[in-house]
């Protein structure tokens, strides 16, 4: 299931499930995160049911680790499934992550070292997920505050082979791109010259707070605070390039704020976009 | 290079304060006793150490966020819809 247009909507969290329920007419797509729902009792599953009668869903994951050496475990791709078949999401998404390593849980989505082998390891892991859950995920790319030890090529690269061998496609988590680009001096634009950018088929939307250490300061994506404008020029830069329509969604973690908050920043979200839209019309205009 | 024993290493020092400073004393000590290879261990005494605290330290963080209240809580779990 694909969206002809871009559409623009809201990470599903308890406390804002008055707002957004209030606000449907303003949200065109909500984003729940898969693993909740896995061991949740069957009302919360025909809660989840009744909820994506009334407006498109997507399934968000946060805890399979595909961006690993180490092989899925098929358990929670089969949850995955189950879920997948209840709800019949939009599409469904994972970040290349490993969250786990020899029997310790990170408790957080870590960069894993980018060598050949977390390529295969992501690779090999993806052609898992699709096997089980009968449709591929969209793949996220993560924050991170470290440089990812023993990595043996840069970011761009990494999840430009990846996307390549595995044929999936992107959440462009376009907060995590300017943290990345911001902690270890990058070009967010050069990024996005370097990676499939036809295949982005989702974005992400977040604020950070700066947290420091050493004297020196990272941004950290933390998700409690409001987009900060270069995300949205971000948006803009990604309407411009790529041609197919995109799900854009919000993600508000804590420290909320009023509904209307939300709702403004998702405005900002749909002019961004257009904006980037109209550039690459123009673009196509001026080529013709 | 084992890419398995490699990230097992990791989440261990990421997680585990005392594995962190023993590792910050003697990097490549503790990674050739963990099993990595001698190239994965000249990789990790070059390790990003302001990135590892900082790291660290929001992994920290969020397990204490997350914590379970001491006393049975009425809030609803991330699930009600």
């Amino acid at each position: 299931m694909t969206a002809k247009a871009d559409s623009f909507g809201i990470g599903w969290r308890p406390e804002l499930a008055g707002g957004i329920l209030a606000n449907l007419d303003r949200i065109d797509v909500v984003e729940v995160i898969a693993d909740d729902f896995f061991d949740a009792p069957g009302s919360h599953r025909r809660a989840l049911r009744t909820l994506a009668a009334q407006v498109p869903l997507v399934l968000h994951g946060v805890t399979l680790g595909l961006a690993s050496a180490v092989p899925v475990e098929t358990k929670r791709l089969e949850q995955t499934a189950r879920l997948f078949d209840d709800v019949r999401p939009r599409y469904w998404s994972e970040h290349l992550a490993f969250v786990r390593g020899g029997g310790v849980e990170i408790g957080h989505l870590a960069a894993p070292p980018r060598t050949d082998a977390t390529v295969e390891g992501a690779e090999a892991n993806l052609e898992r997920a699709r096997r089980v859950v009968g449709v591929p995920p969209l793949v996220e790319n993560v924050a991170t505050l470290i440089d990812p030890p023993g990595s043996d090529r840069d970011e761009a690269e990494w999840i430009d082979e990846i996307l390549r061998r595995s044929n999936c496609d992107l959440l462009l988590d376009l907060h995590n791109l300017f943290a990345n680009a911001t902690n270890f001096g990058f070009d967010p634009l050069d990024f996005l010259r370097r990676i499939p950018i036809g295949g982005v088929a989702a974005i992400h939307l977040a604020g950070g707070k700066w947290v420091g250490a050493g004297g020196e300061r990272r941004l950290l994506d933390d998700h409690l605070h409001d987009v900060p404008d270069p995300v949205y020029q971000l948006l803009t830069e990604v309407g411009a390039r790529a041609h197919r329509p995109l799900t854009v969604i919000l993600e508000r973690d804590g420290c909320y704020p009023s509904m209307e908050c939300l709702l403004v920043q998702l405005e900002r979200a749909r002019a961004a976009l257009r904006e980037g839209r109209k550039r690459h019309t123009a673009r196509g205009e001026e080529a013709a | 290079m084992n890419a398995t024993l490699l990230e097992a290493f990791l989440a261990r020092i990421y997680v585990d304060e005392r594995a962190r400073a023993s590792f910050l004393v003697d990097p490549r000590g503790e990674a050739i006793r963990a099993g990595l290879s001698p190239e994965e261990a000249d990789s990790l005494v070059k390790i990003d150490r302001v990135g590892l605290e900082l790291m660290a330290r929001s992994l920290d963080q969020k397990r204490r966020r997350n914590r379970p209240a001491p006393r049975p809580s009425r809030r609803k779990g991330r699930t009600s819809l």
